[in-house]
């Protein structure tokens, strides 16, 4: 779905182009975190996603109507969602290591998929960053065209990848042992 | 990232965004590399954990064999040091009677006779009752139960009580032996070493598990101190209820109640398919 937006985008007019491309990077960015956001276990930084999340779509919008007032792409947005999309992938890993004994980790559905954004997003961000700036440049292009299609081929390869793994239900919670104590249990169930 | 964008000729930033890319694939090769490295470790721990869960299983066998032959060994002695002797005894008496032919020595001996081999029937008897309690067998584990708690009670020393809640649909037979001797080893270990001064069994069930729970007021062990007893302890009592819990599919639980004041025993038992 990715892929094929960006190139229907791509055939668009400069101006649509640009909002569009703009609307692009906060729609991803708004997938990506909710899904971060579904997966990481319940604490202080899973409550901290949907601020992040308002703050950058802020950010964006500010960005793109007050700062580049829709002229250029929008560089900067996407440094910075990138960063944040890895300060979030590495968090959730590190939760991975530090609080569970699943050892079931490399077949899971959720670690191949952060582990696809985290290679796109670290290999892209540098890309992303100097774009608005070289992109009148030849020898930028080429360079852009390969790196970003080789890590969008790495990312769809570890999706497809993630697809292929089954959800692990093995912490699923037992149900616990029922009140024995007095004829409280007895009265339910007799 | 302004400085980024504002620095440089062409190929100085092509190099930069070679190296910053170069740079952050690094970092992730690294963190991947690290992940995986924790997660070979966390695998290696586990085999460990299993390792010793199977020296465990052997530990449990190599106690419920001995345990059998210790109680092959006292079944033996029982029959040697005192059925051989009684039985010898009433042939002695026996043998009287064909060498003294006078019918009231006779009569004495063949009495004597009688007297000692109703003493046999009533040992061999008790040594059948001890290897299965006819009561279980013929009337099933309620019964038994009850009827192993009315003997404690009647002895005086200690309160016991049961209360069996849902027994309409009755366990399998080697179930049943199974729970009776599990029960019949926790009261033994809580009259010998609890000091309570009553003893309460419940039994209920829930679905296809079934659960028997003793409370006492003595002084009981918690599920550490079980574990680490069931590890280390000379004892085959906790080793035997442990095996016949691993039989059974089934859990056992040592616990507290809210208060402090009674500790609690809990067995978790599923319903055996097809009976």
């Amino acid at each position: 779905m990715n892929e094929g937006i960006g190139f229907y985008l791509q055939t668009l007019s400069s101006s649509y182009f640009l909002i569009l491309l703009s609307s692009f990077t906060v729609i991803e960015y708004s997938f990506i975190c909710y899904f971060i956001y579904l997966i990481l276990p319940k604490n202080n930084i899973k409550k901290l996603i949907p601020y992040i999340w308002f703050g950058f779509t802020l950010f964006a919008f500010i960005d793109f109507f007050y700062i580049n007032k829709m002229k250029s792409f929008d560089s900067f947005a996407s440094g910075i969602e990138s960063i944040i999309v890895i300060l979030l992938c590495v968090y959730y890993l590190f939760t991975q290591i530090k609080g569970s004994n699943n050892l079931m980790l490399y077949s899971t559905f959720n670690f191949w998929v952060i582990i696809a954004f985290l290679i796109l997003f670290s290999g892209t961000l540098f890309l992303y960053l100097l774009t608005d700036s070289m992109k009148k440049d030849i020898h930028f292009q080429k360079l852009y065209f390969i790196i970003n299609i080789s890590f969008n081929i790495l990312k769809n390869i570890l999706l497809s990848v993630a697809m292929c793994m089954k959800t692990n239900d093995a912490n699923k919670l037992k149900p616990s042992l029922p009140n024995l104590d007095e004829d409280a249990f007895f009265l339910k169930n007799s | 990232m302004f400085f980024l964008q504002i620095t440089g000729g062409s190929s100085g930033i092509s190099g930069m965004l070679i190296l910053g890319t170069l740079g952050m694939l690094i970092m992730v090769i690294t963190i991947i590399s690290l992940l995986v490295f924790h997660q070979r470790r966390v695998i290696r721990f586990n085999k460990q954990i299993q390792k010793m869960e199977e020296e465990r299983q052997q530990m449990l066998l190599r106690a419920s064999i001995r345990f059998q032959e210790e109680e092959r060994q006292r079944i033996a002695a029982d029959l040697h040091d005192d059925a051989g002797p009684l039985l010898a005894t009433a042939r002695l008496y026996l043998n009287e009677n064909l060498i003294h032919q006078e019918p009231a020595i006779q009569l004495q001996s063949i009495f004597s006779a009688k007297q000692i081999i109703d003493d046999t029937i009533q040992l061999i008897r008790n040594i059948s009752h001890s290897l299965m309690p006819p009561t279980l067998k013929n009337f099933g584990l309620e019964a038994a139960v009850k009827d192993l708690f009315e003997k404690i009670n009647g002895s005086g020393v200690i309160n016991a009580s049961v209360r069996f809640h849902d027994n309409r649909e009755r366990l399998n037979d080697e179930q049943e032996l199974l729970i009776f001797r599990i029960l019949q080893e926790l009261v033994t270990n809580i009259i010998k070493h609890s000091g309570a001064g009553f003893i309460h069994l419940t039994q209920n069930a829930q679905g296809n598990l079934v659960y028997f729970r003793i409370h006492h007021d003595g002084k009981g062990i918690l599920q550490p101190d079980f574990d680490k007893l069931e590890h280390h302890s000379e004892g085959l009592g906790l080793k035997n209820i442990q095996s016949r819990i691993r039989v059974l599919k089934g859990k056992i639980f040592f616990e507290i109640d809210s208060t402090r004041t009674y500790y609690k025993v809990t067995i978790e038992v599923p319903r055996a398919v097809g009976k």
